[in-house]
This record gives C-alpha cells, sequence and structure tokens, in this order.
C-alpha cells in the first residue's frame, strides 16, 4: 500500500480541478503495474467526478448542481441561530454541502500495466463546492509494484553494453567484451540506475544508457591501468595489454573513452556531460600521482585520500550526480548524492585494499603489496610501532614471493586491518548521513545497503 | 594573445612543461580553427584541440607505445581537452571530436594508417557550422 496526497488550491466558489496527470504521476513514481488508487475527498464541500474535461460542458454541471441546490435557498445549516459550537468563520454553505451529497467523495480507479486505465474522455476531477480554499486528495494504492524500487533493472544495462560493443569495429570490441563480459561488481552503473530513479523525470531506458556508458568509461580506464601497473590478469582473465599488447591496449582504452564521452554528450543534458568529464579529469591527475607516489612507497594516509579521491571516488560521485542530473533531481538533491557517491567511493577502495589481505577472497594475497599499489593498510601497517620497522625495511627492497608473504603477514598481525575497517564504516555512515536531508522518494533503504554491502565484502 | 594564454593558466596546470615543449605551438596554429565561437570560448577550445593532438601524439597511438608515466600524461590531456569540450564546445563539436578519436583508436587498433590527426580535430571544430 502507498499512501499520497495530492494538494491543490481553488480560485473559484465552484470549479472542475482536472488531477488526472497528478494521479497519473502518483502511479509512475509508485511503480504500481497492475491495481487500484483510492482517491478520497478530506472535506465535506469537495467532490470527486469521472467525466470530460470540456469547459462548456463544466458549465452545464455547474448550471446543474445550481439548479439542484441553490445558493441561498434557506438551507437550515446556514441558520447558525440554532446550531451550537460554530466556529467565527463558518461560512454559509448548506449548498454546497447538499451539492456534494450529490457527487461522491471516493474514486476507485483502476491500473493496468503501469497505467491509469480511463476512457479516451475521461478525466479526474476535484469539484471545489465552496472555494476559494486550499484542499487535499488522499490516495492510497495497492496491487502488484514493479520491483525497481528494490531491484535496479541490471539487465536494461547488460543489453546496453551489449548492443554498444556489437556495433563496434571487432578490433577494439573484441578485446572490451572479454574485460566487460569478465564481470565486474557494476557499482557505478548501478549508482547511476538508482539516482537516475530519484527526480521527476525517471526514464530507466535513458538511465541504463548513461549507466552503459560510464562502465564503458570505467573500464577503458582499466584498460590504460594495467599497461600501467604490468598487472597480466584482472577479473580472472589476461589483461588486454598482456594479452594483445599494449599499442592495442592503448588504442581500446582511447576508443572507449572517446565513444563513452559522445554516448554521455549525445544525451543532451550539459550537466552530466560535465559531471563526468570533470570526474575523467581526476581520475587521469590522481593515476599520475599515484604512480609518483610509489617512489615514496607506501606513502601516508593524507597522499592516500587524495588518489584514491580522484581515482575512485570521483567516478563514484559522478556516477551518482550524473544520474540524479539526468532525472532532473533538485540541486540539493544532486550535491546530496554526489557527497554520498565521494565518501562511499573512498570506503569502497579501503574495502578494496582489505581484500588483498584476505585469504577467502579468491584473488591472490598481497598483489597490491607486489605491484606496489597504493594501500591503507599497508600505510598503516608501516606506521605501526612494532611491525612498522620491518614492513617499511621489506618494501624498500625487491619484492618477491617470501616478501610479499612477510608483508601480508606482518599487516594481518597487526591493528592495520581493524582500523582501516572503521575508517571505511565510519565513512559509509557519513554517506549516509547525506541521504537523510534529503527526498528519495523511496530509495534511501537501496542507497543505504548498497553502501553497507559496499564495504562489508570479502571480494 | 598574453591574456589569452593567462586564461588558461589554470588549464595548463601540470602540464606546464608540455606548454613549453610544443603545446603552445600547437594550440596557436588551433587558434586559426575556432574563429567562429565566442571571443572567450576560442581559447579553450583551441587549447582543447591541442591538448587532444598532444595527448594522442604522447600515448603514441598507432605507433611506438608510450611507456607508462607517458602514457598518464597523455591521457590526462584527453581527459582535459575533452572537459574543455564538454563546458565550451556545442554538441556537435563534442561529438566530432569523439569521433575523431574513435577513428583514429579503431584504426590503430586494426593496424591500419591512422588518419591524420590536426586535419581531423580541425575539421572537428567546425562541426554543426
Amino acid at each position: 500500500m502507498s499512501p499520497h496526497r495530492i494538494e491543490f488550491a481553488t480560485s473559484r466558489a465552484t470549479e472542475f480541478v482536472d488531477v488526472t496527470d497528478r494521479i497519473r504521476e502518483a502511479v509512475r513514481r509508485s511503480g504500481l503495474r497492475d491495481g487500484r488508487v483510492h482517491l478520497q475527498s478530506l472535506h465535506t464541500t469537495l467532490g470527486i467526478a469521472v467525466n470530460e474535461n470540456e469547459p462548456l460542458l463544466h458549465r452545464d454541471f455547474e448550471s446543474m448542481l445550481e439548479r439542484l441546490a441553490p445558493t441561498g435557498a434557506g438551507y437550515e445549516h446556514d441558520d447558525f441561530t440554532r446550531r451550537f459550537d460554530i466556529p467565527l468563520d463558518e461560512p454559509v454553505n448548506g449548498h454546497a454541502h447538499c451539492r456534494q451529497l450529490l457527487l461522491s467523495a471516493f474514486a476507485t480507479l483502476l491500473v493496468e500495466d503501469g497505467q491509469l486505465l480511463l476512457g479516451r474522455w475521461q478525466s479526474v476531477f476535484a469539484v471545489e463546492l465552496d472555494g476559494p480554499r486550499h484542499r487535499q486528495l488522499a490516495l492510497q494504492l495497492d496491487g502488484d509494484f514493479a520491483r525497481l524500487r528494490d531491484e535496479v533493472p541490471e539487465a536494461l544495462v547488460e543489453i546496453e553494453l551489449s548492443r554498444q560493443l556489437m556495433v563496434d569495429p571487432d578490433a577494439v570490441a573484441s578485446p572490451m567484451r572479454r574485460l566487460v563480459e569478465a564481470g565486474g561488481k557494476r557499482l557505478r552503473p548501478k549508482l547511476v540506475q538508482l539516482t537516475a530513479a530519484i527526480g521527476p523525470r525517471n526514464d530507466p531506458l535513458r538511465a541504463a544508457e548513461l549507466a552503459a556508458a560510464v562502465e564503458l568509461l570505467h573500464n577503458a580506464t582499466l584498460v590504460h591501468d594495467d599497461y600501467v601497473d604490468e598487472s597480466t590478469y584482472r577479473r580472472g582473465r589476461p589483461t588486454v595489454a598482456s594479452e594483445e599488447g599494449p599499442e592495442r591496449a592503448i588504442a581500446v582504452g582511447d576508443f572507449y573513452f572517446a565513444k563513452a564521452t559522445r554516448l554521455i554528450a549525445e544525451m543532451g543534458n550539459a550537466g552530466v556531460t560535465s559531471a563526468v568529464a570533470e570526474a575523467l579529469e581526476a581520475i587521469c591527475a590522481s593515476q599520475i600521482d599515484d604512480v609518483a607516489l610509489r617512489g615514496a612507497y607506501p606513502g601516508d594516509r593524507e597522499s592516500y585520500l587524495r588518489v584514491v579521491r580522484g581515482k575512485t571516488a570521483s567516478l563514484f560521485a559522478a556516477a551518482c550526480a550524473s544520474g540524479a542530473l539526468l532525472s532532473e533531481a533538485a540541486p540539493e538533491v544532486v550535491g546530496a548524492l554526489r557527497r554520498y557517491g565521494d565518501l562511499l567511493g573512498i570506503a569502497f577502495q579501503m574495502a578494496d585494499d582489505m581484500v588483498d589481505f584476505s585469504p577467502s577472497s579468491g584473488k591472490p594475497v598481497g598483489q597490491d603489496v607486489r605491484q606496489r599499489v597504493l594501500s591503507l593498510p599497508l600505510i598503516y601497517a608501516a606506521e605501526d610501532r612494532v611491525v612498522g620497522p620491518e614492513v617499511r625495511r621489506l618494501l624498500a627492497g625487491t619484492l618477491g614471493d617470501a616478501e610479499v608473504g612477510r608483508v601480508t603477514e606482518l599487516v594481518t598481525s597487526c591493528e592495520a586491518l581493524p582500523r582501516v575497517r572503521k575508517e571505511a564504516q565510519a565513512l559509509v555512515e557519513d554517506a549516509v548521513r547525506e541521504l537523510e536531508s534529503i527526498a528519495l522518494d523511496g530509495l534511501r533503504p537501496t542507497l543505504v545497503g548498497l553502501a553497507r554491502s559496499a564495504v562489508d565484502r570479502n571480494s | 594573445m598574453s591574456v589569452q594564454v593567462q586564461s588558461l593558466d589554470r588549464e595548463l596546470d601540470r602540464l606546464e612543461g608540455l606548454w613549453s615543449d610544443g603545446l603552445s605551438e600547437t594550440y596557436r596554429a588551433y587558434l586559426d580553427n575556432v574563429g567562429r565561437f565566442a571571443p572567450e570560448k576560442q581559447p579553450k577550445l583551441a587549447l582543447a584541440a591541442a591538448l587532444i593532438e598532444v595527448g594522442l601524439r604522447l600515448q603514441g597511438l598507432g605507433g611506438r607505445p608510450a611507456p607508462p608515466t607517458t602514457l598518464l600524461m597523455g591521457d590526462l590531456c584527453l581527459a582535459r581537452g575533452s572537459r574543455l569540450l564538454a563546458d565550451n564546445a556545442p554538441l556537435a563539436v563534442q561529438v566530432a571530436f569523439a569521433r575523431a578519436i574513435e577513428s583514429m583508436s579503431s584504426a590503430a587498433a586494426s593496424e591500419q594508417p591512422t588518419p591524420a590527426t590536426r586535419p581531423l580535430l580541425a575539421s572537428s571544430l567546425g562541426a554543426g557550422s
């Protein structure tokens, strides 16, 4: 059951207010697929009618009501000398009450396949009988609701990704298809889809197009990253650079960087284009910082946060902001979601760092250490009073299997991992707090759940 | 000219070395192709085109691949050029630039000769006119 209110002000004594579109909007936003809308007037001089929206007809109705219950026709209700507890502003409106008796205070409308079921000429009216006034209609919707709110239609993104890859030249599409089909958490597209359902312009197909473009962009950056980091495997498969060489990796990354930015630009929303372009620039700038910091490996917390904010969090923030912008959400909603994405992105990266030290993750332990990838647990271990000196000494030398094994042993033996976990969880709670002050149309639990699950994971 | 370059200071952050190492000449070459845009947009659009040309060259697209750190600098040039286009260029120009990079990179991936960069980007600046 989904409750709503429709509020409006009338400007005349008798007035037909067409509320059809507002009911349709309530149905759309609720996700009701098949069921009923129960409509109830919350006033004794406001009726409900289903009829044709034709101004001359409204004058006929008005005349009919006037004939059946004329104004000032000596209603007993208007004789205040015979009534008790009369408020000072009690109107003379016996005629309006009688007219409402001729109409109805209730209506039940049917919804089929997500659409309000009305005949070609039918509209739904709130009939003001004693205006002008501020009025309210109550709505309750029941029936079968689409699960769109709880379950992001991920299939739409997968279809869109396949569709885009299908039209590309094989030399670039094949390596990208292998990377995309190898999986990944698809958190960024999920954030786009969720936040694109918040504003008044919720279009799941457009959201899926944007989500797929963001995912392509993310994968394009990974193709170049893997070459830079000399990674041989990603998502359990050989990287593009290791399998097809750096020339191909550079070209594939460039192609999908360009294609994704074009797809986003072609959506025609300047705010979305700028949000993603800024994120991409932040990613590239922080990649340079990341590589530069490897000279002083493992670095410090401040440098780590600066790099992670650009490298990971910027695209999380852009995903959240761009989805909200696409749906034309209010600026304060876009701002709060951007901050939510930023905090979630940092927390996500911290959780990712911890996975490198987990033997049950399904990935080789200590891979980040081996590749000298920036890692907060390693920074904290290097700062630890007990294990720090040995960690720093090992990291200063060549990192073979024995050294990597010893470093991971030292990291897991000290307080580094619990400290990072606590910090990541605190960031998630900060992210959740960003959602408290904004209207999210029922999506808060999903966004909160997504944030918490992004940190409480083992892979 | 100096006023125009001053207005680009922020956009040259981290790229100062490139500016003195050929980016400034490339930028000046593209100034000839931006006359149809509003005066305040012209330097930014010429810089966007120059960054994309220099970025692709640094990466070694279609040629000898750049070493990792140079690739990252090329990526930053591309990303900044793209952001400058997003903030300053009409949609048709943004799309034309993206398509130009797509055609060059797909040719490089297919080991086909890559189209010459400058004429392609210069004509992208004229898209939609």
